[in-house]
């Protein structure tokens, strides 16, 4: 091989000509000179550790840097959770980087109307006049006792946030720190808390199962774990069997055994179908479960049975839950609703349950993130009992625990102002009746969050005057967006720290550029992969491109800083007190040193060389630095088995009592019944049957006679959380979405129904439902189930940059957002929005 | 000396076009042209639908087309086998854009990445343009990959075709191709078809395998296994 000394010569020239094209103003990086080249191998040049936050598989990544640019990213061979690969996404974070619609300095708002149509009229300001425009308007809020009017928005978010999300709303007088976490998948979190007291996402021993039962799961494409599902998904294939239960033909279902597509919001049919199979056939694991005193098995009657007849082992209630619920709900009985035939129901039922223990329930958004999708997530992780796989070989598993550290007690910095305002009723309503939101083992612990733009709007619980909003696009995520338009037209003042100009930032009064979170900043990050639990580092790899600064530490030490000059000095002195170096002990002098030793305080006991570490040994922040990354040990199997879980009988629960007490709770604080409260939640059950997964109608929005099509939207494999849609690889890859299409949004098809409706693959369309209008191109595919029309979620931006955006003078979006057909609507009990199971109807028009 | 050559088993592939996103980011490829890419196929009626997702590159052919055709001796095969260009005999005849019966080259009708060039910001003063990326970055394109520039054309320029080269700049220093080495599941292995003991053989030994449009007889070196 080697280089011709002709083509070489041509490439420096061509090189030079692009340099003296752009010497009007010198770059600020020293231009690529090819002759110092010629002797370089291949990536010579640094790959520096950080993470991607593209999903929330948070993986650790490393960025190719050679003279001061970032070129490419790749996986951190240092970690064991997803060891070295990526998925598309973190390709797509350079686009980002160097996207050239990123807002490059402050901008204030000249135009004081607001709306979707109407032109901000930003115009540049500095960071000083950014930052004092909004400590006036705080200290105003405060002089007039009304600081918890005051609304601090988190979206997507590191290990750092509670600096600025949880500190900066407390010490200053608030109790509105508004997370996105209920539009994203609470949900699902739900189901393991209520049976084993476990909240949050679950891990997957991928490498020994034999059987996985995915509920709307895409693990090859999004949500979990993405690069490490890719990269075992050929062995899981030659050692497993995949069942996948979707209305889609995703692509983790184009790779199964089987799939099952439900009609929409009918998961609960076939979960409890599947276990009454289970339970009439003998099929649970008995070491798990337990078993019949007498040794026959009474289920098989189907009938009634007496729960002193079964001893169970490490659970509680299964009689229960098969008198309440699964005695008469056979593969018959689903199968018409479900839209799956008997006989695959029967024959998942019974490979799921030979397979075990080594068998995964594996629950996702699509089935748990319904309106009545608590009973879903609660069910589909019973399957997992039923089954024995719970903290078992091959089966689902807990997370080791990451020594994350946490920020320093509050109290002490809140004055008087700060308790009493703290005091009041929160934004987003939770604890009213409809919204026990418990999370985390907390009643009233979770957050509503897309019901803060009905609270807004109502000025219930108040009139909200002021909020900050960081790494979010509300009026983009959530469903029934167009209530987010009105109310943020409505809110007086709002200031949007991001990244890219985006939907929210077009109500936004002062509007602060955010530094990239893979590229540009320091952070930590923990989540779980391949049974073994991280931190990841996020570090600077490169000097910010424009004049940027840090959300979670140097935009709340800026204002900080300026709420002391301006006479409040709790905020500053708090983080000036509360956050030295660990290493030297010194305390911040500026905004810098702050985010820096931010990162290094919460992150002391990974590297610390003092801290006892459950896992990597690592003996200096340098050495952490370097590594990116700190892994746990692998996570053992069956430990609550012998400890016992967390929940109010210490056992898996399936007549779930620990849902019963904090029902029971919430009902009591309002003086009412659970029935009572239930139907405040829009669920059906009453009594007992409110305390063990069942099956319930799913909730439609819009007439059938009207609109005849049920709606099921679901997620790119190349979002990164709807953020990388103004990146040309994502239009361009767009197509690696089964059934999708480069540059386009297409609503997808049965071509049944295309004929029936008259239209086919290219047509323009208008989509209706209750909540709204979109545009869209239709796509004739047999991938979707007949009466069902189906949207990824990620294109229809209308105000996010000029690749995302058709037009973004004229507002003119790429496809149409599903948000803004999708009502919103909740799943009650976590707060969650709901966005699945069929939750709107529509009707197509063609164009 | 080698036969360079490429497997890729399908079964393992997830369709995720991480390789073809990662190829365009090594290799300075432009928007709407592709050096990696894919077809997919959808087949059946539902319930019993079948999607399958082939990720295509340049076949590396033994016989190449390209090559046949090429009137000035710019597509041309290396001692390793690999089928490569040069840019400097290059006259965008186009010839081999359409003896390739794979779809595997590319034109370059205008200048590349003229997105960076463009001067109008979305928010006048607020937001960024291509250019401006430009000067902060000295670079014409803003991740420009320098290692691209040490066997090819860093850029291809305006009225030459251009296509994969199997990395070899990569693989002049021991690296796999970027394809290879940014598969998250490991779907594809690349080496030299003469070496009995590559892990390219043993894969080839292992599965039956098959190449794309085998009617042509142009010998590809990518093959296909499990699917």
């Amino acid at each position: 091989m080697g280089i011709s000394r002709r083509s070489f010569i041509k490439a420096s020239a061509i090189t030079g000509a692009a340099a003296a094209g752009v010497a009007a103003n010198k770059p600020i990086l020293t231009a690529f000179s090819e002759a110092e080249n010629q002797n370089k191998t291949a990536e010579s040049g640094k790959w520096v550790g950080s993470t991607c936050q593209g999903c929330t598989s948070w993986c650790a990544v490393q960025v190719y840097v050679e003279n001061g640019r970032a070129i490419k990213v790749r996986g951190n061979p240092n970690s064991k959770a997803n060891h070295g690969k990526i998925c598309p996404r973190p390709h797509l974070a350079i686009q980002q980087l160097y996207d050239p619609d990123r807002i490059k300095v402050p901008m204030k708002r000249t135009n004081p109307e607001k709306g979707r149509d109407v032109d901000p009229k930003f115009v540049p300001i500095s960071w000083e006049e950014a930052i004092d425009t909004i400590t006036d308007k705080m200290m105003e809020l405060r002089n007039n006792h009304e600081t918890h009017k005051f609304a601090l928005f988190r979206g997507r978010y590191t290990g750092a946030a509670d600096v600025f999300y949880k500190a900066l709303p407390t010490i200053f007088g608030s109790p509105n720190n508004i997370s996105h976490s209920a539009i994203c998948a609470e949900a699902e979190k739900l189901g393991p808390f209520v049976t084993e007291a476990y909240w949050d996402y679950r891990d997957y021993d991928l490498e020994h199962t034999r059987y996985m039962l995915m509920w709307s799961t895409d693990p090859v494409a999004s949500n979990r774990q993405v690069p490490h599902a890719i990269s075992m998904f050929g062995k899981v294939l030659d050692q497993a069997k995949v069942a996948v239960i979707d209305p889609r033909l995703s692509s983790t279902a184009s790779k199964a055994d089987e799939w099952l597509p439900v009609v929409p919001g009918q998961d609960g049919a076939l979960i409890s179908a599947i276990a009454h199979v289970m339970l009439k056939e003998g099929l649970w694991y008995k070491e798990f479960i337990g078993d019949f005193i007498e040794g026959e098995n009474l289920f098989a009657n189907g009938g009634v049975v007496d729960e002193k007849s079964f001893k169970e082992n490490k659970t509680y209630g299964l009689v229960k839950w098969w008198n309440l619920e699964l005695k008469d709900r056979t593969p018959e009985w689903a199968a018409d609703l479900a839209g799956v035939p008997t006989e695959q129901i029967y024959r998942v039922a019974r490979d799921f349950a030979e397979a075990a223990p080594r068998a995964i329930s594996w629950l996702a958004p699509g089935s748990a993130m319904q309106v009545r999708g608590g009973y879903n997530s609660m069910g589909a992780h019973a399957l997992n009992a039923l089954v024995g796989s719970i903290e078992n070989i091959g089966g689902t598993n807990r997370g080791e625990k990451v020594p994350m550290g946490s920020i320093p007690e509050l109290d002490a910095y809140m004055d008087e102002i700060a308790s009493k305002g703290k005091k009041y009723e929160k934004i987003d309503q939770r604890g009213r009746i409809q919204f026990p939101v418990f999370a985390k083992g907390k009643l009233h612990g979770g957050v509503v969050t897309n019901n803060v733009a009905d609270a807004i709007l109502n000025e219930d619980p108040y009139d909200l005057k002021m909020a900050i909003g960081y790494w979010n696009n509300f009026v983009f995520s959530c469903t029934g967006a167009q209530r987010w338009e009105k109310a943020m037209e409505k809110l007086p003042f709002y200031v949007h720290i991001t990244v890219n100009p985006a939907e929210m930032t077009q109500y936004a009064d002062i509007v602060l550029p955010a530094n990239h979170q893979l590229f540009e900043r320091w952070g930590v990050q923990k989540s779980k992969q391949n049974m073994t639990a991280y931190m990841s580092i996020l570090q600077p790899s490169v000097e910010p491109l424009w004049d940027t600064k840090t959300d979670e530490t140097e935009v709340a030490w800026l204002i900080a800083e300026s709420l002391a000059k301006k006479g409040f000095t709790n905020l500053y002195d708090y983080y000036k007190n509360e956050f030295k170096d660990p290493e030297t002990g010194q305390k911040p002098n500026d905004e810098k040193e702050f985010d820096l030793f931010v990162t290094k305080f919460l992150s002391r006991d990974v590297w610390d060389p003092s801290a006892e570490k459950k896992g990597d040994q690592i003996n200096s922040w340098e050495e952490f630095v370097e590594l990116g990354v700190w892994n746990t040990k692998r996570i053992g199997y069956k430990k609550h088995w012998d400890e016992g879980f967390d929940t109010a009988t210490t056992k898996f629960e399936f007549y779930s009592e620990t849902l019963k007490g904090f029902l029971d709770e919430h009902a009591k604080g309002h003086n009412t019944t659970i029935d009572k409260v239930m139907e405040a939640m829009k669920y059906e059950a009453r009594g007992d049957r409110a305390f063990i997964p069942h099956y319930e109608e799913p909730v439609r929005h819009g007439d059938e006679k009207e609109f005849p099509l049920i709606f099921s939207e679901h997620r790119s494999r190349l979002n990164r959380e709807g953020r990388s849609a103004n990146t040309t690889w994502y239009q361009e890859f767009k197509d690696a979405d089964p059934g999708d299409e480069k540059w386009d949004d297409v609503l997808k098809i049965n071509p049944v129904d295309c004929k029936k409706y008259g239209v086919k693959s290219g047509d323009r369309i208008r989509v209706t439902s209750v909540q709204g209008s979109i545009e869209v191109s239709v796509k004739e595919w047999e991938g979707t189930r007949p009466g069902v029309a189906i949207k990824c979620y990620g294109q229809g931006h209308w105000a996010y940059g000029s690749i995302a955006t058709m037009d973004y003078q004229k507002k003119m979006p790429r496809g149409g957002n599903n948000n803004e057909i999708l009502p919103c609507d909740y799943e009650h009990i976590s707060g969650s929005t709901a966005r699945h199971g069929g939750i709107a109807r529509i009707k197509i028009e063609k164009l | 000396m080698a036969k360079y050559g490429m497997v890729i088993d399908l079964h393992k592939c997830v369709g995720c076009s991480g390789c073809s996103i990662a190829c365009k980011n090594e290799n300075n490829v432009d928007t709407g042209m592709f050096w990696s890419h894919y077809f997919h196929e959808t087949k059946g009626t539902f319930p019993n639908v079948n999607y399958q997702y082939v990720p295509t590159l340049c076949n590396h052919c033994e016989d190449a087309a390209c090559v046949r055709v090429c009137p000035t001796g710019a597509m041309y095969k290396d001692e390793n086998g690999l089928t490569l260009h040069d840019p400097d005999k290059c006259i965008g005849c186009k010839s081999c854009y359409q003896a390739c019966p794979y779809g595997a080259i590319n034109f370059n009708k205008n200048k590349p990445h003229r997105r960076w060039e463009e001067n109008a910001a979305i928010i006048e003063g607020g937001t960024a343009t291509g250019k401006e990326v430009q000067e902060r970055t000295g670079q014409e394109l803003p991740y420009y990959n320098a290692d691209r520039a040490f066997t090819y054309e860093g850029i291809r320029s305006k009225g030459i075709v251009e296509k994969c080269t199997f990395c070899d700049h990569r693989v002049k220093d021991g690296l796999k191709p970027y394809c290879v080495e940014s598969c998250p599941a490991d779907a594809r292995t690349f080496g030299d078809l003469d070496d009995p003991n590559s892990e390219i053989n043993k894969v080839l030994a292992e599965y039956s395998s098959r190449v794309l449009k085998p009617d042509k007889g142009t010998k590809p070196r990518v093959f296909y296994v499990r699917g």
